[in-house]
């Protein structure tokens, strides 16, 4: 009777455990592949995620917006990028929408984010890193400035 | 003009260009490397964001500045005028006595006593240390008072849900927003704005971009070369966009 106790008390918990905390770096659930799939690790262990995320995300904005703090690794563009699934196609699926990464757990917990009422749900345009090189248009402009005041001077003293 | 000399006119422009890029090209080459701001800093008020127009050199027809900043943050509109988000908007000015008519592109004048920051109930209209006007969209509560208070009509207001942010503009419903001197770039060492960069891609060069501070950046030496002026200089807004020619 005691070992039967033990057997079913296993089972419930094994039953219970997935939702809370199972993971095993494979996402079961979510349809499609993301980088994060093939990632080793979150941007800080596991389960500091699971239980902070949100507190990483809210100094995050406070640093970057009000201070110009454009660190990778609490940034919100970064864990999109990261976490957004791909469909065959090679279509990202916005992460927030039924099934996705920011969305199966909130369900199960009630939590309603509207940060993706602006938030691109998939990368979309421009890198935030990705580096323009204006060197030639800056170079270009002032050699075109010292032609401009070159040929007045020559003009003046002609 | 005896003809022993060589050196012709063309022939000095010539010359003279060779040498003076040397001088001039050298410490372009690694002046932005050194002013560009690690990415973990935060950011100092010993660097000071600043515009100059030169209203002459913009054309009047030509929509470079507005469609670049447009596509750089998404402002894809509903085909609205009168509600569609501007951050920059092309004027048609007439002088009353001359008829003079003038094009001028109108965007946030990034004071430097904004009054909209003055009005705003929740902090969420601020001026950043290195002198950028913005909204704080995560507090901002979509009152409009800045809207109200800014004289230079720079602020829009969403109306509807969004659903093509980019990525590196987030905005929607409910919330002001306006010209932030493309922060998103500057702050990943990209030293130009996506309209100063359009201007000069369309050959206007209208639009001079940079930091006060820095002796050698675009917007010192447009300053240098032409008077400007700050529009409604009677308000003592302290406006870091002026303008020459107007
Ligand atoms: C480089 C890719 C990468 C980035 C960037 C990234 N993550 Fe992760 N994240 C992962 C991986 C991989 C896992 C799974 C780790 C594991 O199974 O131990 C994970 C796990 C998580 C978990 C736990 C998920 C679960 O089911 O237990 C949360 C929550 C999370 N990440 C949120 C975020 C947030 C928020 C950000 C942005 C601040 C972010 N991640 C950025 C790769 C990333
Ligand atoms: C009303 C629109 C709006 C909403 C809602 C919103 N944000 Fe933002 N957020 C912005 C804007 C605008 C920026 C500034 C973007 C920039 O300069 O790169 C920003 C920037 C950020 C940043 C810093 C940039 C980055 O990619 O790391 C973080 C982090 C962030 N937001 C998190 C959140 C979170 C978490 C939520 C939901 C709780 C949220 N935001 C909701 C508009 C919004
Ligand atoms: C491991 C499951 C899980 C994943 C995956 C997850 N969250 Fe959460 N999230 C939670 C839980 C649980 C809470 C509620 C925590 C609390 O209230 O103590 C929460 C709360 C939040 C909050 C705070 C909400 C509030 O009302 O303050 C934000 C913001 C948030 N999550 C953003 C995200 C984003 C963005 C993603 C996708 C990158 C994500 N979460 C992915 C489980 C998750």
């Amino acid at each position: 009777m005691y070992q039967l106790a033990i057997r079913l008390l296993l089972v419930i918990v094994f039953i219970i455990s997935p939702d809370i905390y199972s993971h095993d770096g494979i996402n079961h659930s979510i349809k499609g592949k993301s980088k994060a799939d093939d990632a080793a690790q979150c941007v800080e262990p596991t389960e500091l995620m699971q239980k902070e995320h949100f507190v990483f995300l809210y100094h995050q904005r406070d640093k970057t917006v009000i201070n110009g703090v454009r660190t990778k690794n609490h940034s919100f563009a970064n864990c999109i990028d990261c976490h957004v699934s791909y469909d065959e196609v090679g279509e990202p699926i916005p992460i927030n929408s039924e099934g996705q990464f920011c969305q199966t757990c909130h369900v199960q917990t009630a939590v309603n984010i509207d940060c993706f009422s602006c938030h691109a749900s998939v990368p979309r345009g421009r890198k935030p890193e990705a580096h323009i090189s204006l060197n030639y248009n800056h170079l270009e402009d002032q050699v075109s400035q010292e032609i401009e005041k070159l040929v007045s001077y020559v003009e003046g003293v002609k | 003009m005896s003809t022993d000399i060589k050196l012709t006119r063309r022939g000095f422009i010539v010359k003279s260009i060779s040498v003076l890029s040397t001088v001039y090209f050298i410490p372009d080459l690694f002046a932005p490397a050194q002013a560009a701001k690690p990415l973990h800093e935060e950011v100092k008020s010993d660097t000071k964001w600043a515009m100059s127009i030169d209203v002459d050199k913009c054309a009047s027809g030509c929509t470079a500045c507005v469609d670049a900043c447009v596509e750089e943050n998404g402002l894809y509109g509903f085909d609205r005028p009168e509600t569609d988000s501007q951050w920059i908007r092309k004027l048609t000015i007439k002088d009353i006595k001359t008829d003079k008519v003038k094009v001028v592109p109108m965007l946030c004048q990034h004071c430097e006593n904004p009054p909209c920051c003055d009005v705003c109930p929740t902090g969420a209209s601020f001026r950043r240390v290195d002198g950028i006007v913005m909204v704080n969209q995560h507090t901002c509560i979509g009152c409009r008072y800045c809207m109200m208070a800014c004289p230079f009509k720079a602020r829009s207001f969403v109306h509807e849900n969004l659903t093509e942010q980019v990525t590196t503009a987030p905005r929607g419903k409910g919330c002001v927003e306006s010209c932030n001197f493309c922060v998103n770039r500057i702050d990943h060492g990209i030293p130009t704005t996506a309209c100063e960069e359009a201007c000069m891609k369309e050959g206007h060069k209208a639009i001079s971009f940079g930091d006060l501070s820095d002796p050698n950046s675009r917007v010192n030496k447009a300053l240098k070369i032409k008077q400007n002026r700050r529009l409604r200089a009677d308000l003592s807004l302290k406006q870091r966009v002026t303008y020459s020619n107007i």
